[in-house]
């Protein structure tokens, strides 16, 4: 049966990811971990493991179960599921933080919290896969977009068994040799497939096809487009290379960066893609998601040169950390905020009006939000990113650490802008829902039946 | 969904004295369902067309400028219909007394013209609406207040149509 509804628990996972960002930020400005610690210290893998599944994880996963069903133009499968995963991400991560704090002897060490963790996050992550794969098989053959988002699954599966493999030579539960060996060469294999493998692939896919939705753009199979698709098989193929090996102890240093190379490559040609999405739009005033979406764009094809420049000048040691910033902070993080900025309100505004649309007066979703307000806060987002990571690259902590006040005072106010949206605080007063409509709902689903 | 195709250039084989009949065949069975068969060759393939419209397949040709003809064989859509659950016997429903092109309008303002439409509408009578994409939030929304629904892409999936026949005393829930 055709058709979607509203995903009755995306929000919750929205409003936790929010949380996850805001908690990051506020530790690496208090000198929590990185830059005040080496970055493979417990400490800043609390950070890390912070933004990469609170913020990025339950961001990607609670916009998937939204959007997945919007691909497939099917109902979502096993939506009874999208709780438990919530709950599991959290769980599972709370664990894995609790572990890697006992290992920075801030709190107790239990061997047992780091391998739970990991096998909680799988569970949660091969949830999550079930629901997204069995929503995508309904409607065969998959178009573009969902090609995309059923290829990033394989790396969010492989990223969350290699991290429970990392658990256990951490925790002291095993000194197998291959494992040990896997913890000390691969962790960059491991950023890969989660940052690149899992959420830039479904972002490439997802984008393709939102941007042609907001923007009235023709939606095409163009060859850029699947040549990108078939080198992130590719680069994908040269992490698994790269991990196997490593373990072994027999790892070449060159198999990542082939695979980030290609991955660039891929990159490069999505940008041209999304060039030509903009120019062949129908709608010529451009909205902040979009403008934002773009921005976000640049900032990837930034830190693909970037590498590009460093490898060729020859100091890629310094300069990965500062290109990984910016690729999570500037790209994912940046094009997350974006579209959660238009997702918030077409789901508040369909949520609540949709079923009063046509027998009373409706504002229309802009009217949820505050666009000029809220493009000062992404350029506040935008701007402290920029310059964290030039900060980065000089090796200034203080400067950093200032710079990410500001981002998280974005941040902060774009959570704002977010709760004004869902509580329909700025739409005119002529189309005020009727008291008692249920405005109290923000970030919990209506448990009445309906939405 | 827009139409996807596999390619095959015969132009050499031709040029080498082959027969690439095989070769095609071979093409058009791995093709995926839905997909089609982008086909260069140096002449107009007269002969394959009827096999193709056999196969299901109906074609373009475009002669390029070199000389040389592209031709697309797109496989005839069966009538891939959505419908709603309510809905019953649409060849019978009356011929549509309103007709929406709302191609042009950005999502999800199709929707709610569509809504708004129904409202004035009295129960039996049919609208019909082209829109750029499929209304995968407009659907459940129709069959909530009662109303029956048709709907499919154009065939190279440019636009999407739907017929809406406006339920009994819609219901509000």
């Amino acid at each position: 049966m055709p058709g979607v509804t509203i995903s009755r628990w995306t929000m919750s996972y929205f409003a936790a990811a929010l949380i996850c960002l805001a908690a990051g930020l506020a530790s690496t400005a208090s000198g929590f971990g990185y830059p005040s610690v080496p970055v493979e210290a417990p400490e800043s893998l609390v950070i890390i493991h912070l933004i990469a599944i609170g913020w990025l994880g339950l961001l990607f996963a609670g916009s998937l179960l939204q959007f997945v069903p919007v691909l497939a133009s099917r109902q979502l499968q096993s939506p009874h599921l999208a709780l438990p995963t919530l709950l599991l991400t959290i769980g599972g991560l709370v664990l894995l933080l609790t572990g890697f704090l006992g290992l920075a002897d801030i709190l107790p060490f239990l061997a047992w919290t780091l391998p739970f963790g990991g096998v909680v996050l799988t569970f949660a992550f091969a949830s999550l896969c079930w629901m997204v794969i069995g929503t995508l098989v309904t409607n065969r053959p998959l178009s573009l977009p969902a090609k995309f988002v059923a290829l990033g699954c394989a790396p969010l599966i492989g990223v969350a068994v290699m991290g429970l493999l990392f658990t256990l030579p951490l925790s002291g539960l095993t000194d197998n040799s291959y494992l040990v060996r896997l913890v000390l060469e691969a962790a960059p294999a491991h950023a890969y497939l989660g940052l690149v493998g899992w959420m830039t692939v479904t972002a490439v896919g997802v984008s393709y096809r939102l941007l042609t939705m907001f923007l009235l753009s023709p939606e095409k199979v163009r060859s850029t487009s699947r040549a990108a698709g078939w080198l992130m098989v590719a680069a994908l193929a040269a992490v698994l290379y790269d991990i196997v090996f490593a373990g072994a102890g027999t790892g070449r240093k060159w198999p990542l960066d082939v695979a980030v190379a290609i991955g660039g490559t891929a990159i490069l040609l999505y940008a041209i893609d999304v060039y030509s999405i903009f120019k062949e739009r129908k709608r010529k005033s451009v909205e902040l998601n979009v403008l934002s979406s773009l921005v976000a764009v640049a900032m990837l094809v930034i830190s693909f040169i970037l590498f590009a420049v460093s490898i060729a000048i020859g100091n890629v040691a310094d300069m990965v950390i500062p290109i990984a910033y910016l690729f999570t902070f500037g790209w994912l993080t940046g094009l997350g905020l974006g579209q959660l900025y238009k997702i918030v309100a077409f789901m508040t505004w369909l949520e609540f009006y949709g079923p009063v649309l046509g027998r009373t007066p409706v504002p229309r979703v802009q009217d949820l939000v505050n666009e000029r307000r809220a493009s000062v806060w992404f350029l506040l987002y935008f701007g402290a990113t920029s310059i964290a990571t030039i900060a980065l690259i000089h090796d200034v902590p203080d400067v950093f650490r200032w710079v990410t006040i500001a981002q998280l005072m974005a941040v902060c106010a774009l959570a704002f802008e977010f709760i004004q949206a869902r509580r329909l605080a700025l739409v005119p007063a002529s189309t005020k829902l009727p008291t008692g409509n249920a405005i109290s709902r923000l970030f919990l689903p209506s448990f009445n039946g309906r939405s | 969904m827009p139409q996807e195709f596999k390619e095959l250039d015969v132009r050499s084989i031709l040029q080498n004295g082959g027969q690439p009949f095989e070769e095609i065949m071979r093409a058009v069975g791995a093709l995926q369902p839905g997909e089609g068969l982008r086909l260069f060759a140096p002449f107009e393939p007269q002969p394959l067309f009827r096999v193709m419209d056999s196969k299901g397949f109906d074609h373009d040709v475009v002669e390029l400028d070199n000389g040389d003809f592209e031709v697309r064989f797109v496989p005839r859509t069966e009538e891939e219909v959505a419908i709603s659950e309510n809905a019953v016997s649409p060849e019978l429903w009356a011929e549509p007394s309103v007709d929406l092109d709302l191609s042009d309008l950005d999502p999800p303002e199709p929707m709610q013209r569509i809504l708004s439409e129904a409202e004035a509408l009295t129960s039996g009578e049919v609208i019909f609406a082209v829109l750029s994409r499929e209304p995968v939030f407009l659907f459940p929304e129709l069959t909530r207040r009662g109303h029956q629904w048709v709907g499919n892409f154009d065939r190279d999936g440019s636009a999407y149509r739907i017929m809406i026949r406006i339920g009994p005393g819609a219901t509000n829930a």
